[in-house]
């Protein structure tokens, strides 16, 4: 081993043990959801497909995974253009009130989820805006969650950007609209995916501010399985979690597969 | 006609006024270097006659047009920035065609253009790489063949050469001097190195403190600077304090220590007893035998190769002097008693 890798031995058995730790839960619920047995056990009594036929024939947990599906899509397409706009305006405006606006666009990142989820369900269930147990008072609430972490990686790289590449195309002829759409968009592109990759992810597996937004008629799949397992112990909820997750690695290798996300995280 | 004209530019950021007040006129055709040292206001002017920053006051006409409140776009103007601002996203033939492109130019026009542009800067067979895969001359080139191909009437160079090494410098200097010769078209050039200036352009302005302290000639600017600044900025200069005695012949007399002497006229009226600096370049300064003008004493003697350089003592103050190290010319030693002499033509005086 000697001579062969710059990185000491001790990092490479810490980074090992830290991917095993992270892993360990995920092939807990993909074998829990295989299991033969009628309790969710680890491990498995035996391997079988009976708890993910259950998944896709259930009355709850299929419509709750379209439910959440759909929106984490919303979410996603709300975030990722609203928070490319505000990364815009915050990396490249100056003064007292931006510096404002950023603390505050940041803020959700940092309150605690129950808050933000409390505060919205006081606010739709005090006023007459209708939003309470709907789903665009839901996806509100999602975009409200997901939005500083396009924001984030979004800044992240418009920081780096030369504006001198947007006066390039400025001065061969481009309108300021132009400039940004043919140079600026494209230059940022691989890091809005990035962002709406983090947007869809977290909107999907989102429970706490879900919790105080959903109604009897609006269950993502989080809240379902977390009701399921509530009153009964089945693997069902496992094997709904074996399809969230294949979803979210489908969504993350989709888009390195469109975008060099290698470009983002490895600068 | 694509001349530029520069009335009364003004351009403050706050309290700070980055460019005081320039009024300048850039013939057609001609190669202008903006001059000066860095925060001097020279890339504002730029930047100004590019359309990305917009004058405090004052005006900015190419040709007959009035352009100080077009934007960029509408400019007719191409840039070449310090860093090239090469699309990252675009290969070579994309950057060269995006001009091109927004001009709603046919593909097949397009094409052709792209080629001879290639061929023009010598990347033939560069169509698609990336700017990743180009070095800092090529992306050069790259960024020349961009702003060209949309046939702009001024170009702008933004201290095109500095990130390149110090011989792709000296190559490119000429090849960029014989580009616009050729092409003939009006470009200003800022830069904060004087050999790049004195090299390449018809006239030059030297800016300081966002103001224009003289615009001339390349010879013009080396050998007739009108203030210290400008002395002491573009090349080196011996500044000798003299008190003026009054004028001689069409020469102006002067005096500092023990000695008189002559040099090129002041113009207008200086009242004798006046305070001046003189000037005199270290390559006009003549070493010889004691008795051979003004007595010197060698202080430090520096080989440098082609070019010998001494300190003299003369009087109270210290000069340089720099002579070419030919066999036929005799060396100094220091603590040598010596004398020395300049054409007096070679020699400026500068009231404060």
């Amino acid at each position: 081993m000697r001579g062969e890798s710059a990185i000491p031995f001790a990092f490479r058995v810490i980074s090992w043990l830290t991917l095993a730790i992270l892993l360990i839960p995920v092939v807990i619920v993909i074998l829990a959801g295989l299991n033969s047995g009628d309790y969710l056990t680890f491990p498995p009594q035996g391997l079988s497909l009976r708890w993910v036929v259950a998944f896709l024939t259930s009355e709850t947990f299929l419509p709750a995974f379209g439910t959440s599906l759909l929106i984490a899509l919303i979410t996603t397409l709300i975030s990722t253009i609203i928070g490319t706009m505000a990364a815009l305006v915050l990396s490249r405006a100056r003064g007292r009130i931006v510096n404002a606006l950023r603390v505050l666009f940041i803020l959700p990142i940092v309150l605690p989820g129950i808050v933000v989820g409390l505060a919205l369900y006081v606010f739709y269930i005090s006023t007459d805006v209708g939003l309470a147990r709907t789903m665009a008072g839901l996806i509100i609430g999602h975009v409200i969650v997901t939005c500083p972490f396009v924001i984030a990686t979004v800044t992240a790289v418009l920081v780096g950007f030369d504006r001198s590449l947007e006066e390039a195309a400025r001065s061969l002829g481009a309108s300021p609209f132009t400039a940004f759409r043919l140079v600026t968009l494209k230059v940022i592109s691989s890091s809005i995916s990035a962002g709406a990759i983090f947007a869809f992810i977290i909107s999907f597996g989102q429970f706490e501010v879900t919790l105080f937004l959903s109604g009897p008629n609006l269950q993502t799949l989080p809240i379902t399985m977390y009701t399921a397992l509530r009153y009964s112990f089945e693997p069902t909820a496992a094997a709904a979690g074996i399809f969230a997750i294949f979803l979210v690695v489908a969504a993350t290798v989709t888009t390195s597969r469109i975008t060099d996300l290698k470009r983002i995280f490895g600068r | 006609m694509s001349d530029i004209q520069l009335v009364n530019l003004v351009k403050s950021y706050g309290e700070m006024q980055a460019v005081k007040k320039i009024s300048l006129h850039i013939k057609e055709g001609e190669f202008f270097s903006l001059l000066g040292p860095s925060g001097c206001g020279k890339s504002t002017t730029l930047r100004m006659i590019a359309g990305f920053v917009m004058p405090s006051a004052g005006r900015i006409l190419i040709g007959s047009d009035e352009v100080t409140h077009l934007p960029p776009e509408k400019r007719d103007i191409g840039i070449v920035f310090q860093n090239y601002a090469i699309f990252p996203h675009m290969s070579v033939a994309e950057n060269i065609a995006f001009g091109l492109k927004l001009r709603k130019k046919s593909q097949a026009e397009i094409e052709i253009t792209v080629t001879s542009a290639l061929r023009q800067v010598g990347l033939v067979g560069y169509e698609d790489r990336y700017q990743r895969q180009l070095s800092g001359g090529e992306q050069q080139r790259v960024a020349l063949a961009r702003v060209l191909v949309t046939k702009p009437r001024i170009l702008l160079l933004d201290e095109p050469l500095s990130a390149l090494d110090k011989a792709l410098r000296e190559e490119m200097k000429y090849w960029i001097k014989e580009l616009q010769r050729t092409l003939g078209i009006t470009t200003v050039y800022v830069t904060h190195d004087q050999d790049e200036a004195l090299t390449m352009s018809d006239r030059i302005g030297v800016m300081q403190k966002g103001r224009l302290e003289q615009v001339g000639s390349p010879e013009d600017i080396y050998e007739r600077p009108e203030t210290l600044f400008v002395t002491t900025f573009i090349g080196h200069s011996n500044v000798i304090n003299v008190t003026v005695k009054g004028r001689d012949n069409g020469k102006t007399v002067v005096s500092f220590g023990a000695n008189t002497i002559l040099a090129r006229a002041l113009e207008g009226e200086v009242a004798p007893g006046s305070a001046a600096k003189l000037v005199v370049r270290p390559e006009n300064v003549v070493i010889g035998r004691t008795g051979e003008g003004l007595p010197a004493t060698v202080l430090t003697e520096n080989y440098q190769g082609a070019l010998v350089r001494y300190r003299l003592s003369l009087g109270e103050q210290e000069i340089v002097v720099e002579r070419q190290n030919q066999s036929n010319v005799s060396r100094f030693a220091p603590g040598e008693e010596v004398g020395v002499s300049w054409d007096p033509e070679r020699s400026e005086v500068l009231v404060a």
